[in-house]
């Protein structure tokens, strides 16, 4: 299933963030995807970085660029909880927010914690209709 | 603030928060369905100075949204800001019946 975290994925880089994405992408390349790359990139110098294009797990055409999850691996995170650190992602994307960026997935480590767990959760599978929703009420 | 509501989540990251919500054992909490409301749905990002929906208030003070309550989950934070609310989780239940085993 495109869902499942175990996906294996030719993907180069480590983290099952893309393997999760299905392994269509290594690394979304369309011009969003870019702008964000280069502004996380500037803003927080990480020394990983995964952006991955999951608009179309939103019911979007593939490359709708709307829904992105970006996995940041930066020393600016660094003794930041978790809320701090997504707010620096967040305010370094802010124009992309309040434009066509219509939700942004968000995982910030230091270094440190990367080396120690090279891993980051699937994103949570899309809801829009019905599928395998266990505890509808 | 999420996307639908608890027994009926409109989004798949609005959802993974009813969910972890869950699994703690927590369902008897006040859930805002901004699609419902176009000025919550903005006033509410404006209020939190965060983008995106699901947005998680724990007695009050925002907490983050699907991702953070995700991590909290998994490291054990969760468990213990519930704590500080007085509330038990049940997963704490859950792995004293595993210990029982």
């Amino acid at each position: 299933s495109p869902n499942s975290p175990l996906s294996c994925s030719p993907s180069p880089m480590r983290g099952p963030l893309l393997a999760a994405a299905g392994g269509a992408m290594g690394g979304a390349g369309g011009p969003l995807a870019r702008t964000i790359r280069a502004k996380l990139t500037a803003a927080l110098q990480p020394t990983h970085l995964e952006v991955r294009d999951d608009s179309s797990r939103h019911g979007g055409p593939p490359g709708a660029e709307t829904h992105f999850g970006v996995l940041v691996v930066s020393g600016r995170f660094a003794g930041l909880p978790l809320l701090q650190r997504h707010r620096l992602v967040h305010e370094a994307l802010r124009a992309e927010l309040a434009g066509p960026l219509h939700a942004l997935q968000v995982i910030a480590r230091t270094p440190q914690q990367w080396q120690s767990d090279p891993r980051a959760p699937p994103a949570p599978p899309c809801l829009g209709g019905s599928k395998r929703e266990r505890h509808r009420g | 603030f999420m996307k639908g509501s608890p027994a009926q989540p409109l989004c798949g990251f609005s959802n993974a928060v009813v969910q972890i919500l869950r699994l703690h054992g927590v369902e008897d909490y006040r859930a805002h369905d901004v699609l419902q409301d176009p000025d919550l749905r903005q006033g509410i990002k404006n209020y939190s100075n965060w983008p995106t929906i699901p947005q998680v208030y724990l007695n009050g003070e925002f907490v983050g949204g699907c991702d953070i309550l995700l991590q909290m989950h998994q490291n054990g934070d969760l468990v213990e800001e519930l704590k500080k609310l007085g509330i038990r989780s049940a997963l704490l239940d859950a792995e004293k019946d595993q210990e029982k085993k």
